[in-house]
């Protein structure tokens, strides 16, 4: 019973990291499932996602005149909204940016656009010290989520479930569209058979656009969220794109629930290695890969990728 | 008719000119002397690296500005060691061979500066370890050649546990960076503690690398510790400050930071800066030399974000300062007598700003000075003034005994000669 109860608090704890870790790779899935190419990129816009939303919410107002007082005076939680809308929309305009220079690598081999899109990477990251400096910095949460609660004797942080919470919001609402609009389905039938689709009349280059922008703008907002726990830091995205390649490799390429599966499970291995084995924390999802590629090669809810041709 | 006399007297004037145009010529011509600096700009200590680097820059500029040292300009070639001890190893025998430098300085990870130094070490280089404060830098992985600045975490622990037990209780967790100045620092409290009667309830090993410490922070609560002892540095101990700090866990614990670099913490709420932490320098320290060193810096570096200098700045200029000085002093840049000049070097606190005379530990090559523990300054308006210093203790009252046994130094015969 002893043992339970004092498992309980590490499996939730587990889960709710879980659901940050699907967070964090739902853009990378889009992008790999729809366009076939890893987006090493990810953690960048991740990073730039974050520092757009911590100017938004906490500016410097100097120079900004009556405006900036005004703004200044608007309570901390609608300056929150506003970051967390404004912020992936720009990222958005970015990733779509990032995805016209990618054109002329289409069709070719998978090493031109891993290429362009860690070049992309390092010109984002420059560009996040130049603007904002390398030393870290705070995204402010509102007084709502900010804080603690005691439940069985722990102390639980009110932010974490909050994101927890606000990522299943986000993997339902991508589900919803990737799976009940007409946008979806073009997306869906794009990752499966994009000449069927450009055959069928579906502007092929428009839907690349959309998707890249898409999975950017998903990218952004995984990086507000995640940035008040994981603290703020110009290479903060170089902790994203691993975990985030591992899961939906581990989900198996191109699968929403598998990206979303193997999130959580990545979350409640790290979560329960790093309660008792917390030197192996960090090494336990890589060695949860290696089981689970050793017995299905593509993944727990993998098909044939186009990425094998 | 023109007399011998004069004769002579012109020769004498035309050979003096000529040897005062050739010596002019030479000293105008002299070759500049090159130091390489071994700052990490990527990886878990960029931050902390920039900022040694500031230092630096700092402590050569003045220098140039008067001349330079021995009326040779002062170059420098930066290399990042990316938080990496194979790039260390890599970076270091590039600058040596290639670079042609005379002269190393720079680190903050202690596996880093480990890695620098033995090349430094085979190849003679004289190599300053700004930074990094694992116990066995000046210990075990001494050198003849390395010279560590900063305090260490042997220094740091003897400043606070012995309060720490009296003031909070025995039950004490540690939580230690998985590597090599995270195992050697909880390995000195480990042993200072246990010997002031604490006892030691767990130690939990934090992955170089870990973002998310919720898993940690639960265990820590099931242990229920009265005092945490913390060894976990860079961008590691940022997620923490910021996870514990969404817990207000801070208050809860008496948590006991080795040592806090400023770099890590400038600019983060308050709440975050939690615990009682050991630094070498502050910049609100009431000494002479204070205030107009934080101008100098403000003056040099007006864009800079950290807009007051911190201890790991400081560290960075003082050891470049006192290099340059001690290649003064020996009027050569022959590597012998320049760790000659370093070992028996002296500062007064007036000079070096801190409450007692600083001095170089022939035996260990480590700085041997005040320091400082220090908590959140929560009463205070000013953004930038976030410590509030609690304590002083003298270098004899901190001293690492143990490295003077576990450090062995090469012989100057087996230390290559280098001038350059």
């Amino acid at each position: 019973m002893d043992i339970i109860l004092n498992l309980l608090p590490h499996i939730i704890n587990g889960l709710a990291l879980g659901l940050l870790f699907a967070l964090i790779a739902l853009g990378f899935m889009l992008i790999v499932g729809v366009m076939e190419l890893i987006n090493l990129a990810h953690g960048s816009l991740f990073a730039l996602g974050a520092y757009i939303a911590m100017t938004l919410i906490d500016p410097n107002i100097a120079g900004w005149g009556s405006f900036g007082v005004w703004y200044m005076e608007l309570s901390l939680t609608l300056r929150y909204v506003i970051g967390l809308a404004l912020a992936p929309a720009f990222v958005a305009i970015v990733g779509m940016g990032l995805e016209i220079c990618m054109r002329r690598t289409y069709g070719k081999k998978a090493e031109y656009g891993l290429l362009l899109t860690f070049g992309a990477a390092l010109v984002i990251e420059e560009s996040i010290r130049i603007i904002w400096g390398s030393s870290e910095q705070f995204l402010p949460v509102p007084e709502m989520v900010s804080g603690a609660f005691i439940a069985g004797g722990m102390i639980y942080s009110n932010y974490r479930f909050f994101a927890a919470g606000f990522g299943i919001f986000m993997i339902a609402l991508v589900w919803l569209f990737l799976e009940k609009t007409p946008y979806g389905s073009i997306i869906k039938a794009g990752a499966h058979d994009s000449e069927m689709v450009r055959a069928l009349g579906v502007n092929l280059t428009v839907l690349r656009l959309m998707v890249f922008g898409l999975g950017a703008s998903l990218s952004a907002v995984a990086g507000v969220i995640l940035t008040p726990i994981w603290g703020l830091r110009p290479h903060v995205g170089v902790d994203v794109v691993i975990p985030a390649f591992l899961i939906i490799v581990l989900g198996g390429i191109g699968s929403f629930w598998g990206a979303v599966v193997a999130g959580i499970l990545v979350g409640l291995v790290v979560g329960i290695f790093g309660a008792y084995a917390s030197e192996w924390s960090l090494m336990s999802m890589y060695i949860l890969l290696i089981i689970v590629i050793t017995f299905r090669t593509r993944g727990l809810f993998g098909k044939k990728s186009a990425l094998e041709n | 008719m023109v007399s011998k006399n004069f004769t002579k007297t012109t020769r004498v004037l035309a050979a003096g000119m000529a040897f005062a145009a050739i010596t002019a010529g030479s000293a105008v011509a002299a070759e500049p002397l090159i130091i390489g600096l071994t700052s990490d700009a990527s990886g878990q200590y960029a931050n902390s690296g920039a900022s040694d680097r500031r230092g630096m820059q700092m402590a050569i500029a003045e220098f140039n500005a008067k001349g330079g040292v021995l009326g040779r300009e002062i170059k420098i070639v930066h290399i990042d060691t990316e938080t990496t001890p194979a790039t260390g190893s890599r970076v270091a025998e590039r600058m040596i061979s290639r670079e042609n430098v005379g002269f190393m300085i720079g680190a903050v990870s202690s596996g880093v500066a480990n890695a620098i130094s033995q090349v430094a070490q085979k190849y003679g280089v004289v190599y300053l370890n700004t930074n990094s404060s694992s116990p066995t830098e000046s210990g075990k992985n001494c050198h003849r050649v390395k010279f560590v600045w900063d305090g260490n975490g042997k220094n740091f622990a003897q400043a606070a546990v012995k309060n720490a037990i009296s003031s909070y209780g025995k039950d004490w967790l540690l939580l230690t960076n998985d590597y090599v100045w995270g195992h050697n620092t909880s390995k000195a409290t480990r042993q200072l503690a246990v010997s002031h009667g604490a006892k030691i309830i767990d130690e939990i090993m934090v992955p170089q690398g870990t973002r998310d410490f919720s898993a940690t922070l639960l265990k820590v609560q099931q242990k229920n510790p009265k005092v945490i002892a913390a060894a976990v540095g860079g961008d590691d101990l940022k997620a923490l400050r910021q996870q514990v700090g969404q817990l207000d866990m801070g208050a809860k614990y008496a948590w006991i930071n080795n040592q806090q670099d400023w770099p890590d913490v400038y600019g983060l709420p308050m709440k975050n800066l939690f615990g009682v932490f050991g630094t070498t320098w502050y910049y609100k320290l009431d000494l002479p030399g204070v205030d107009d060193f934080v101008k100098r810096y403000q003056a040099m570096y007006p864009d800079t974000k950290i807009r007051v200098p911190g201890n790991v700045f400081y560290n960075g200029y003082w050891a470049t300062r006192s290099l340059l000085e001690a290649i003064e002093t020996a009027g050569t840049t022959n590597n012998h007598a320049v760790i000659k000049q370093l070992e028996k070097l002296r500062i007064p606190a007036a000079t070096r700003m801190q409450h007692d005379d600083a001095y170089m530990d022939a035996k260990t090559h480590q700085m041997q000075q005040t320091v400082y523990l220090a908590t959140a300054n929560t009463g205070s308006n000013d953004k930038d003034d976030m410590f509030r210093i609690l304590s002083n203790s003298s270098p004899e009252k901190v001293a690492d005994m143990a490295a003077q046994s576990t450090c062995n130094l090469e012989s100057f015969a087996d230390t290559p000669v280098v001038t350059r």
